[in-house]
């Protein structure tokens, strides 16, 4: 939708053929609010984005008290939750009624409302990213021409929400773990964005369903004998760039083995010590989103999107395998690798990858330079 | 493949609403969480339950604590190089671009930006060496700094 990227309100356009169909344009086509003008358009959008924050909110739900407990039981040879239904998944329904009926204890020192506003701030700003992320089967809520930007500068507001945790809990755990998160997301930001680019380079977007149209719709090879087209997922076609952006990735959403800021064994939790109830569950609920997110952002500019074999409605059922394979992965990492020192942490970061990512950006522009 | 759907006959919508959209539902669901909690929620105030939690410890001093500088050293590092991130990237779009056109040649294309990347570099690798990605410093590498003139 280029034609809509005006600051104005835009009339009421009939969308050129060829343009991808968004969330919002659907209901509203569907539910003939798109007659009504900027109302209609408002409260078609709200309903799309309601739809698309739960989606998130369900995966996040199912991932927090009952797969990551599961996963971690299969690697350490427990069972663990497995009372209430099938495989104890109903622990997620006896979970939140649990959590949300305990009582908000808030420390005497806390700085408020700063202490009140940074759960809020670490979860809205992780749902917010997921604005521009093409889910597949029509579930993409925006499309802008700064997608992979705004994703980028969206998912760095959480570090805002984690340093006002940390400062304002009134605890000198909290405190330094908040200081740890900021020096830990501040480190890896660079390499995170650089390799970023380095897809832009090939696909010459930052637009999120360009990235995806290009890897799809260009063949890497064919494999010989079979009918198989393998398309050029970024993953595929640089595979350096890929590894780079997972390391990134998990130092920038603080999981193992770069989950310094949290680390129980010398932080208690970091800046979640404070928090209780509510606040509590906001907080652990944002950090399973900014996984989920991150997820979401290497399925779409690495693995294709919501692209799979089959029919083009089962995209999201691909686009949740995706995400769900990198949730895993951090679970894996969990249990499998000890946490790295945080002075390893710093040096990691600012004299390796950020180093390689440069790198990979000047290799990937020669392969480009090469191909066109 | 075709990942979203073709139908010219819907009416095109701003991108922005969208995101504002997402952003008021973002806010809405925490704070519809809060009020859900605070209905069925206890509360039972007592002063020691508001302690500072210190490992069960009485909590001593303030948490207005010294730190490592070198926080604030990857700071100041971390704007430069968020900087030039943002300087890449409108570098990054138009490449493929321009390399397809014959009018700007390749010097043109890469040499003012592997400028750019070179002296930021140059600039990390000054950092580098003289300290400022280094967390901790052995007790022999403290010798040195001392007895350096």
């Amino acid at each position: 939708m280029s034609a809509g990227t005006s600051l104005g309100f835009p009339a009421a356009t009939p969308l050129q053929a060829g343009e991808t169909v968004l969330l919002p344009e659907r209901i509203g086509d569907l539910t003939g609010l798109g007659e009504f003008g900027l109302a209609g358009e408002l409260f078609a959008a709200f309903i799309a984005a309601f739809i698309v924050a739960n989606i998130m909110m369900a995966m996040t739900g199912v991932a927090g008290p009952w797969a990551k407990r599961k996963i971690t039981a299969a690697f350490t040879d427990r069972i663990a939750v497995n009372h209430l239904g099938p495989g104890g998944i109903f622990i997620i329904v006896a979970d939140a009624v649990r959590l949300l009926s305990k009582e908000n204890i808030i420390p005497e020192h806390a700085d408020r409302p700063a202490y009140d506003l940074a759960p809020i701030v670490i979860a809205g700003s992780a749902l917010l990213g997921f604005a521009v992320i093409p889910m597949g089967s029509g579930i993409h809520l925006a499309d802008p021409e700064v997608g992979l930007a705004f994703v980028f500068a969206v998912a760095g507001i959480a570090s805002i929400g984690l340093v006002m945790a940390g400062y304002a809990s009134g605890n000198k755990y909290s405190m330094l773990g908040g200081l740890r998160a900021v020096a830990q997301n501040i480190a890896y930001e660079i390499p995170l964005v650089v390799t970023g680019l380095s897809v832009v380079l090939f696909a010459g977007s930052l637009r999120m369903s360009e990235i995806v149209a290009v890897q799809n719709e260009t063949v890497l090879f064919t494999i010989p004998g079979l009918e198989w087209a393998v398309p050029a997922w970024y993953a595929l076609v640089n595979p350096f760039a890929f590894v780079l952006f997972l390391i990134a990735n998990f130092a920038e959403v603080g999981r193992n083995p770069f989950d310094m800021p949290e680390a129980p064994a010398e932080l208690i939790a970091g800046y979640q010590t404070e928090y209780s109830s509510v606040q509590f569950v906001l907080v652990y609920l944002g950090e399973f989103l900014h996984i989920f997110l991150g997820g979401a952002i290497i399925a779409t500019i690495f693995l294709g999107g919501p692209a799979g074999p089959g029919p083009a409605e089962l995209g999201i059922v691909w686009f949740l395998l995706k995400i769900w394979a990198v949730f895993f992965l951090t679970q894996w990492l969990r249990s499998a690798i000890p946490r790295v020192r945080i002075d390893h942490l710093i040096e990691i970061g600012w004299k390796g990858l950020l180093v390689l990512s440069f790198a990979n950006l000047g290799l990937t522009a020669a392969i480009v330079w090469v191909i066109a | 493949m075709c990942v979203g759907f073709e139908a010219p006959n819907v009416t095109e919508m701003n991108d922005w609403i969208a995101i504002g959209a997402l952003a008021l539902v973002g806010l809405l669901i925490p704070l519809g969480m809060m009020a859900v909690s605070y209905l069925i929620r206890p509360s039972v105030p007592e002063t020691s339950k508001r302690a500072t939690y210190e490992s069960g410890e009485v909590p001593t001093g303030g948490t207005r604590v010294r730190f490592n500088i070198q926080y604030y050293m990857v700071a100041l590092l971390f704007l430069v190089f968020d900087i030039e991130t943002v300087l890449l990237f409108p570098w990054a779009v138009v490449y493929l671009d321009a390399l397809e056109s014959d009018a700007v040649s390749l010097f043109e294309i890469m040499g003012p930006m592997v400028v750019f990347v070179a002296i930021l570099l140059l600039g990390l690798g000054w950092a580098w060496r003289n300290g400022a990605v280094q967390w901790a410093q052995t007790p022999r590498q403290v010798e040195a700094d001392r007895d350096r003139p």
